[in-house]
């Protein structure tokens, strides 16, 4: 077997005895879910007091904490891309600007155009792409216990690429009909790398291994059709391919939206069956986890998502295995965390497309060059500053 | 699940005489690559006069094809082929993840910002001159991951490897797709090259790469025992007497070099330093000793064949090994990976 990632938990973060010691009143026939004593390090207790039913569960800490934080930082940037551009826009303003274009409030004020119409919806799809790259690569590295394999290595990118470039060498240019030939050629990707993988059941090295396979061999079909295709026509599938957020706006963002939307209950089914997942298969089992069904799902949301974000923006790399991970360092939990990997995803993206239009002004430079530069960076920080994590008995520090 | 063939062990004797079987039927198949990457192409040479040209010159047209276009074009298919097949063998094996290759893990990646570079800002236009552009990039990116991958306590740890590689991959491919986005000029050249090819490269560059090779492949075959031992897991492999961090490091320094030799010969070609580590140990099982040959002999079978078929499916124009490799590759992949457990 491979030892890819030892998910394990950091043991005595901080294993200070609690010293809150109200033991809660045990009534009889009612078994308190944590008794305070025993809680794991890290989580703190939250109780509900409802009317008569009162309930309680754990909370990350930190998880919280970093959550908090990464919104924040996330707003903090979203205001910063409404207020810088072509023209620099003070962020009053501009928050008043969003509220009159949006919701009808206030004054209609010169600047409505510039950012209610052209960086705001731009803003918007670039939030929604990142988290939902965020949450799929989450996703499928958790199924393939690898923290390699992503979206963008596992064949989905490569086929939504290999379709829709083939479709650009044949002459289909629109850009309203590219975006399902991107979701389609996703979805197929991935549908047949499951086929192939599947033998008695998911192994999670045979389908990440099967999957790159997919990957390159798809790849190589796509380049196929850049060299075979003209000069101008590379030079649009590779602007396309890098994934760019240039000149879309609610026609692309309202779709993907109502999908995510539509999603939501899945995603949050997934947040907590993940957990089970992330155990090795035999301990999966035994606990009564129908392992096969639950990495269908995950691996079908991931794959979903994946190619939704995709259709939108084109193949944005990076983001699928960078924001994870950094969430995942960030917060140091045994799992990575949906939400914070959303984030995360959502505030490389942002940042990535406000540097990508403003470094080189006028020239705007596709966001996928700079994803990469704004989330890589920040690992290899993570990486640096991280002691031995997964090591017999080692406390990460 | 796991152990379903550990029942069935054959006695050592008929292990080693199966896998030297398997071993010589890679040489008969190498021998079959070659034969076939000299004699077949746009015009077709009858094997009893390559042989002939080969052994006896001459100058007839068939004799100065074979010797100044396809026999070069060979030997460079061996040496690529044979270095990306070690090169990813050592880096799953440091890694102990089953998809670390190359191209994953930022090097060969560093030797495509060495050229795109080379030919974007220093004018450079020569496969000659991409060569050591190559290799610096590829260095320079080993070294950057393995430093970061070092940091901090528990040293290189398998995660670790393969996290800081992914990320330096990724900021690697925004240097060099920054670069080609805003100097359109260099795409055009840098998109033929990128794919990874063995057409028009010269004697020339054999003379180059063949030292690298060859210091490359002792690095690797001197650690093949360490990497059994990482195998097993950091604690045990020191308990069985191996000093860990310099398996490490000289495993490192080995696929590094390999890796240079292939994409500096080549391109970066995908594929062949991922998917022949696990055919090659489908067939051979995991003892580094034998999976390293075994590897260093599928690894120019793929690639010579791929670069025939290249050759002659389109023709005139041909179709780039790089893309034939993976296309070609995939299917034995699929169905090896399905027939076992895979193994890192």
């Amino acid at each position: 077997m491979t030892a890819t990632d030892s998910r394990r938990t950091d043991g005595g973060a901080e294993s200070r005895a609690d010293s809150r010691t109200d033991r809660p009143g045990i009534r009889p026939g009612v078994r308190p879910e944590v008794r305070p004593g025993v809680r794991p390090a890290g989580y703190g207790l939250i109780r509900i007091k409802g009317g008569g039913r009162g309930g309680s569960f754990l909370l990350h800490r930190r998880s919280a904490l970093v959550a908090i934080g990464l919104a924040l930082a996330t707003v903090a940037v979203c205001v910063t891309y409404l207020c810088v551009g072509e023209s620099f826009i003070a962020p009053a303003d501009a928050v008043k600007a969003v509220l009159h274009t949006q919701w009808g409030l206030g004054q209609a004020t010169p600047n409505d155009l510039v950012v209610g119409t052209l960086r705001l919806p731009r803003m918007t799809l670039g939030l929604m792409v990142g988290a939902a790259f965020g949450i799929a690569g989450a996703l499928i590295q958790t199924v393939a216990r690898n923290p390699l394999a992503s979206p963008d290595i596992i064949g989905v990118s490569q086929g939504a690429s290999a379709v829709t470039v083939g479709a650009m060498t044949y002459g289909v240019t629109s850009f309203a009909v590219l975006p399902y030939l991107s979701v389609a050629g996703g979805l197929a990707a991935a549908a047949l790398v499951y086929v192939f993988a599947w033998r008695g059941g998911l192994q999670a090295a045979r389908f990440v291994l099967i999957g790159i396979g997919f990957a390159v061999a798809l790849r190589s079909i796509t380049h196929l059709f850049l060299t075979k295709g003209d000069y101008l026509v590379a030079q649009q599938a590779k602007v396309w391919m890098t994934g760019s957020l240039n000149g879309r706006g609610w026609d692309e963002a309202a779709p993907l939206g109502w999908a995510l939307l539509v999603l939501l209950p899945g995603v949050l089914w997934a947040a907590r069956a993940q957990r089970t997942v992330s155990l090795d298969d035999d301990t999966a089992t035994a606990l009564g986890v129908r392992l096969g069904r639950v990495r269908l799902g995950l691996v079908s949301l991931g794959v979903v998502l994946a190619s939704l974000a995709t259709g939108a923006a084109g193949p944005v790399d990076f983001v699928a295995l960078l924001a994870p991970q950094i969430a995942r360092r960030m917060t140091r939990t045994a799992q990575i965390p949906l939400l914070c990997s959303a984030l995360a995803g959502a505030f490389i993206v942002v940042t990535a497309d406000l540097l990508a239009r403003k470094l080189f002004a006028p020239t705007e430079l596709p966001v996928g060059v700079l994803t990469a530069a704004v989330g890589a960076p920040y690992l290899i920080h993570l990486l640096l500053s991280s002691g031995g994590r997964g090591r017999k008995g080692g406390t990460a520090a | 699940m796991t152990a379903d063939r550990t029942s069935s062990r054959p006695p050592r004797a008929s292990l080693v005489r199966r896998r030297l079987g398997w071993t010589a039927t890679a040489v008969v198949a190498l021998l079959l690559a070659v034969l076939l990457s000299l004699a077949v192409g746009s015009r077709q040479i009858a094997p009893s006069a390559v042989l002939d040209a080969l052994l006896h010159g001459g100058s007839s047209d068939a004799a100065d094809i074979v010797r100044s276009l396809r026999l070069p074009r060979t030997v460079i298919g061996l040496m690529v082929g044979a270095a990306l097949a070690m090169a990813g063998t050592v880096m799953q094996g440091v890694t102990r993840n089953p998809i670390a290759d190359p191209g994953i893990l930022g090097v060969s990646q560093g030797a495509s910002v060495g050229v795109v570079l080379a030919i974007a800002f220093a004018g450079v236009h020569t496969l000659g001159g991409y060569v050591w552009f190559a290799f610096a990039g590829a260095g320079l990116a080993s070294v950057a991951v393995y430093a970061i991958a070092s940091s901090g306590r528990g040293g290189a740890t398998p995660v670790k490897l393969a996290l800081s590689g992914a990320a330096i991959n990724a900021l690697l491919v925004s240097v060099t797709t920054g670069v080609l986005t805003t100097k359109a000029a260099a795409l055009d050249e840098f998109r033929f090259w990128q794919i990874g090819s063995l057409a028009g490269r010269d004697t020339e560059i054999v003379g180059q790469i063949w030292p690298f090779l060859l210091v490359g492949t002792v690095l690797v075959i001197a650690v093949a025992r360490g990497l059994d031992a990482l195998a097993l897991g950091e604690d045990v492999a020191k308990g069985l007497g191996q000093n860990v961090a310099v398996v490490r490091v000289v495993a490192a320094l080995g696929a590094t070099i390999l890796t240079g030799v292939g994409v500096a010969a080549a391109g970066p070609l995908a594929f062949v330093g991922l998917a022949v580590p696990h055919i090659a140990r489908a067939i051979v099982g995991t003892d580094h000793r034998w999976v390293l040959p075994m590897a260093a002999l599928i690894g120019p079978v793929m690639l010579l064949v791929s670069d025939v078929v290249g050759r002659i499916l389109f023709p005139p124009s041909e179709v780039p090994a790089g893309v034939m490799t993976a296309l070609i590759g995939v299917p034995f992949l699929v169905t090896l990976v399905r027939r076992k457990t895979v193994a890192a």
